[in-house]
């Protein structure tokens, strides 16, 4: 019988530990243990037998750390390993057609981007060839094991997936908070490894059995997976000067009997445990009663560290990253200014949106960059589950390889083309899709129609093997100023969709009131109908207050909000104010100008204020000239005299830059312009970007064009961008006197091949001596001597 | 070679004060402006919710070849500015500590919103993580006297060791800290020291 098979029929028990049983055979400490595949076979191959004679079915290879960063003789440890494996099923005496080799993956020991160095697809690649050498071995299965980061996890399980037809099992590693290191929750984990397919799911290591159980339970309550628990041997304790733990054999067993009553599908153990811990647990469970995991029917889409479940609660998702009908927006997606996307982000976080929908869709850029780019950078600050908005399949197929957790998919329709491109990047990736009620033949004007639709849309996904709870029915909200019924048919589709066809709705709610005056007031009473007819998602506009205010209204009144805590905290700034003191500047100092006085002191919205105050009495670039710019001269100076320090330099910096904000707006070009266009990086090998930051900030307040090529930057990416941009200046930083050659290497580069090109050099370990030795034009000791050079 | 002990420690911020003395010396300041000691309190609030320490430490036997040379369990390292630190001692901590990813990840989204936050924010969690290495330091004093401690970096001791001292200490599985291709450590606020024990009473 298959190991997929038996998933669903009996309990199945995993290994213990590996390394400990190595350590008794003589495996000294600094010695890695996948190479005695080689060396040490037979002690190998004894150690899976003892496992299969306590009663495991499924023994491990000994292959935890076997991938190319760690070993060059990849080809001939992992056959060795998993022939260590077969043979000790050879040796086994009892039920061979019952035990499996399961091919270890543990973590590649290096944080994947943007926390680490090492990006999502060279980590996929590390794993896919492991993976593949141990499929072509003879493996039964794939075990991804001990996984301490989301990110990484989903590399390994795509990996699997990607490069054989093996069942994979995953389990991660949490600590003692209960969460992963870089911050997943059970949830979010179960969310990502579902939609990815794995085929069991659980967890392992990090814990003893006793702190494990809380863990286990979430799992079981969540998963639709077999769900597996392989906890250490207790936590490990220090007594006499060596390293023990604190769970023997006996007390693990009877931890592990509650677990399987409990339901967990397959037991195992891990560091500390050995082939008695095993036996004790196969004795003490084999007989208990057996039932296979149920599908929970969750809707779970997830970020990198929580998952936000829908068909409970409303769920409001933020509609402002798009640039539709946004000037601004449009303006800097053309400029690839992520910053700006990345801020409208996080306000949307602020003002309680749960998940975020992204489109970064503009006719004469490059969506797939954009896409993937804006997924990465938002994902890197901010925790929400984001909401994949593109009408192109290779962006949407781009952008969820690498987003980390479970995305919603926005979205497919009853379009026979448009369900061909987008449902197998669902079962492939994972994913909620959100599917629009419109088909070849339109939008149906009755409820009835857009069931149709819906339906023939779930039948579709049934054929990839999508799950129904996967699918979430948008029925379209048209404007009910150009048809007088559709909102009520809109409200009847949601209530028809959810009750006869049992699937989760969403709308965009906005679209009701195009056309007719006072579109919140209308906005905000449809979202409450529609929450009242059963919607379970609203994309919306959250720095609407009538639109936040009717979700408020409606949690609270439908008593989902405990003691109106949530609709209080909401309503609470909308009292009667005093007109906030803060937002002007008291001018005690009746000789110095409003504006140049919040600049200096680092105010930031008093600086907006009193720069559209100035703007109605004076023109743009008149203030620029004699307000914002004396100001940061002023601030400059001080700084240069030592009067103020850096924190408040870069207070001022921000200041000014809202100043500007504001004076802006009003004008037609950007008025102020330096002609000089500056390069900055942080040299290859160094990630410490602070003070390249700071420079920039500066530069751009004195009006300069910067390009910011980030950290770990290689020589010929400076040099390639400084032909590209025909830049004037390129400013290089490094931290690290380790990193100096690179910058050495840089500059003899730029010298070479582009001698009109001015450098400037600086960091925390560089000196005058050391920039003149290598050739650069200038060593500014802080960011002011930069700006200071740049303008000569 | 010992199979010595590795001894792992967490803490919450709520038992790890930043020491604010310090995160002002680390941003050039004597003193805060107003409005900047309200981004200080605002940074300060955000940095306890976000960072989690973690360190281990485990014991190395010391000894000294050649002109320069300092062999330990996890291998050697060539350096006369470690090897004077060292001085009279057959013993060393090996040690690494960490307050957690969720800092990075705090410090990248003020880089995309506030220069003068970032900065802050990065001098609060140099600040954090020195005072729990200090706090891991004095369990390590106890009964012994310690050398200051010596991280990877300083002096001529270059950076490649850190690989070794993070495998001997099994870092990654550990406490989470991993080093980059450059052998520069994630989560960034992390630091591994050597301290060698000159006398111990035990």
């Amino acid at each position: 019988m298959k190991i997929k098979d038996l998933l669903n029929k009996k309990r199945l028990y995993i290994d213990g530990g590996m390394g400990t049983l190595l350590q008794k055979r003589g495996l000294s400490a600094g010695e890695l243990p996948e190479l005695w595949n080689l060396t040490h076979a037979d002690d190998i191959t004894d150690i899976h037998l003892s496992y299969l004679k306590a009663g495991s079915n499924i023994i491990t290879t000994n292959t935890f750390g076997a991938n190319s960063i760690k070993f060059s003789n990849l080809k001939e440890i992992i056959p060795a390993a998993i022939n260590n494996a077969k043979k000790a099923i050879e040796l086994f005496d009892g039920n061979k057609e019952e035990c499996f080799i399961a091919f270890d993956v543990g973590p590649l020991g290096r944080m994947l981007e943007p926390l680490g160095d090492m990006p999502f697809q060279k980590a996929v690649e590390i794993f896919s060839e492991s993976i593949r050498m141990g499929a072509e071995s003879g493996a039964d299965l794939i075990i991804i094991e001990t996984m301490t980061d989301s990110y990484e996890t989903k590399a390994a399980l795509l990996a699997a997936k990607e490069s054989c037809d093996l069942p994979v099992f995953v389990t991660n590693a949490y600590d003692e908070t209960g969460k992963l290191l870089t911050g997943a929750s059970p949830k979010a984990m179960i969310a990502l490894l579902e939609g990815l397919g794995a085929d069991a799911i659980g967890i392992n290591c990090s814990l003893g059995p006793h702190q494990m159980k809380g863990i286990a339970e979430e799992y079981l309550k969540y998963s639709s997976l077999p769900v597996i628990v392989s906890p250490n041997a207790g936590m490990p304790r220090t007594e006499n000067g060596k390293t023990v733990f604190d769970v023997d054999a006996e007390d693990f067993s009877l931890v592990m009997r509650e677990v399987a009553e409990m339901g967990a599908a397959v037991l195992g153990g891990c560091c500390g445990t050995t082939p008695d811990y095993i036996r004790a647990t196969v004795d003490k469970t084999k007989k208990l009663p057996f039932s296979p995991a149920q599908n929970k029917n969750l809707t779970l889409v997830s970020s990198y560290t929580h998952a936000v479940e829908i068909g409970n609660d409303p769920i409001l998702i933020g509609e402002r990253i798009n640039p539709t009908g946004k000037k601004r927006f449009k303006e800097a997606l053309r400029e690839g200014d992520i910053n700006y996307i990345v801020n409208e982000g996080i306000a949307q976080q602020e003002k309680g949106v749960h998940i975020l929908d992204v489109n970064v869709g503009l006719p004469e850029i490059d969506e797939d960059e954009m896409l993937v780019k804006s997924v990465k950078e938002l994902q890197s600050v901010l925790d929400l589950p984001l909401q994949l908005d593109t009408a192109k399949k290779s962006s949407m197929e781009k952008a969820m390889r690498i987003y980390n957790g479970k995305p919603l998919v926005n979205s497919v329709n009853g379009k026979q083309e448009v369900m061909d491109e987008i449902l197998p990047l669902v079962k492939k990736y994972g994913g909620v899709v959100i599917a629009l009620t419109i088909d070849e033949t339109g939008i149906p004007e009755t409820a009835e129609g857009r069931k149709a639709i819906a339906e023939k849309i779930l039948k579709e996904c049934e054929k990839y093997g999508i799950d129904k709870n996967d699918i979430i029915v948008d029925p379209l909200a048209m404007a009910v100023s150009s048809d007088d019924n559709s909102a009520k048919i809109t409200l009847d589709s949601v209530k028809l969709i959810k009750n006869e066809l049992g699937l989760k709705t969403s709308l965009g709610v906005s679209n009701v009131s195009f056309g007719l005056p006072s579109r919140e007031t209308l906005n905000a009473y449809f979202l409450s109908l529609a929450f009242m007819n059963g919607l379970d998602c609203a994309i919306m506009n959250p720095f609407s207050d009538a639109m936040m205010g009717s979700y408020h209204t409606y949690m609270a009144l439908m008593g989902k909000d405990k003691s109106c805590a949530e609709y209080i905290d909401f309503f609470k700034d909308f009292a009667p104010v005093q007109a906030k003191s803060a937002s002007t500047v008291k001018t005690e100092d009746t000789d110095e100008n409003p504006l140049i006085r919040a600049i200096v002191k680092g105010l930031k919205e008093p600086s907006f204020t009193e720069a559209q105050k100035a703007l109605q009495s004076a023109e743009p670039l008149e203030i620029i000239n004699t307000q914002i710019v004396p100001a940061l001269d002023k601030v400059g100076k001080l700084f240069e005299e030592k009067k103020m320090y850096l924190p408040q330099l870069l207070m001022s910096a921000e200041a000014a830059s809202r100043a500007f904000d504001a004076v802006k707006s009003v004008m037609k070009d950007s008025g102020l312009k330096e002609s000089k266009k500056i390069i900055l990086a942080t040299v290859k090998g160094d990630i410490h970007d602070i003070g390249k930051n700071i420079v920039k900030t500066l530069l751009e307040n004195y009006g300069f064009t910067v390009i910011d090529l980030g950290k770990d930057v290689a020589p010929e990416r400076v040099l390639e961008a400084a032909k590209k941009e025909k830049a004037d200046i390129v400013g290089l930083s490094a931290l690290m006197t380790t990193t100096t050659e690179a910058m050495a290497e840089t500059v003899r580069l730029l010298n070479e091949e582009l001698p009109q090109v001015k450098t400037v050099v600086g960091g925390a370990v560089l000196t005058k001596e050391f920039a003149e030795k290598i050739g650069a034009t200038f060593y500014a000791k802080d960011a002011m001597e930069t700006v200071r050079f740049a303008q000569q | 070679m010992k199979n010595n002990p590795v001894i792992l420690r967490t803490s919450s911020c709520e038992e790890i004060i930043p020491d604010k003395k310090m995160a002002l010396r680390f941003m050039g300041c004597k003193e805060l402006s107003d409005s900047l000691e309200e981004v200080y309190e605002k940074s300060l609030e955000e940095y306890k919710k976000a960072a989690l320490f973690k360190a281990v430490y485990k014991k190395s036997s010391v000894t000294f070849f050649g002109e320069k040379g300092i062999r330990f369990d996890f291998g050697e390292i060539e350096s006369s500015d470690l090897r004077k630190n060292l001085e009279g001692c057959s013993s060393a901590f090996i040690f690494a500590a960490t307050s957690g990813s969720a800092v990075d990840r705090l410090i990248l989204k003020h880089t995309r919103l506030s220069p003068a936050c970032v900065m802050v924010t990065d001098c609060i969690a140099s600040s954090g993580i020195e005072v729990f290495c200090d706090l891991i330091n004095d369990e390590m004093k106890k009964g012994r006297k310690l050398k200051p401690r010596y991280s990877p970096g300083y002096g001529d001791v270059s950076l490649s060791c850190q690989n070794d001292i993070l495998s001997f200490l099994d870092a990654y599985r550990k406490i989470g800290l991993t080093l980059t291709e450059t052998y520069l450590m994630t989560p960034i606020k992390s630091v591994t020291a050597i301290v060698g024990i000159e006398e111990e009473n035990q």
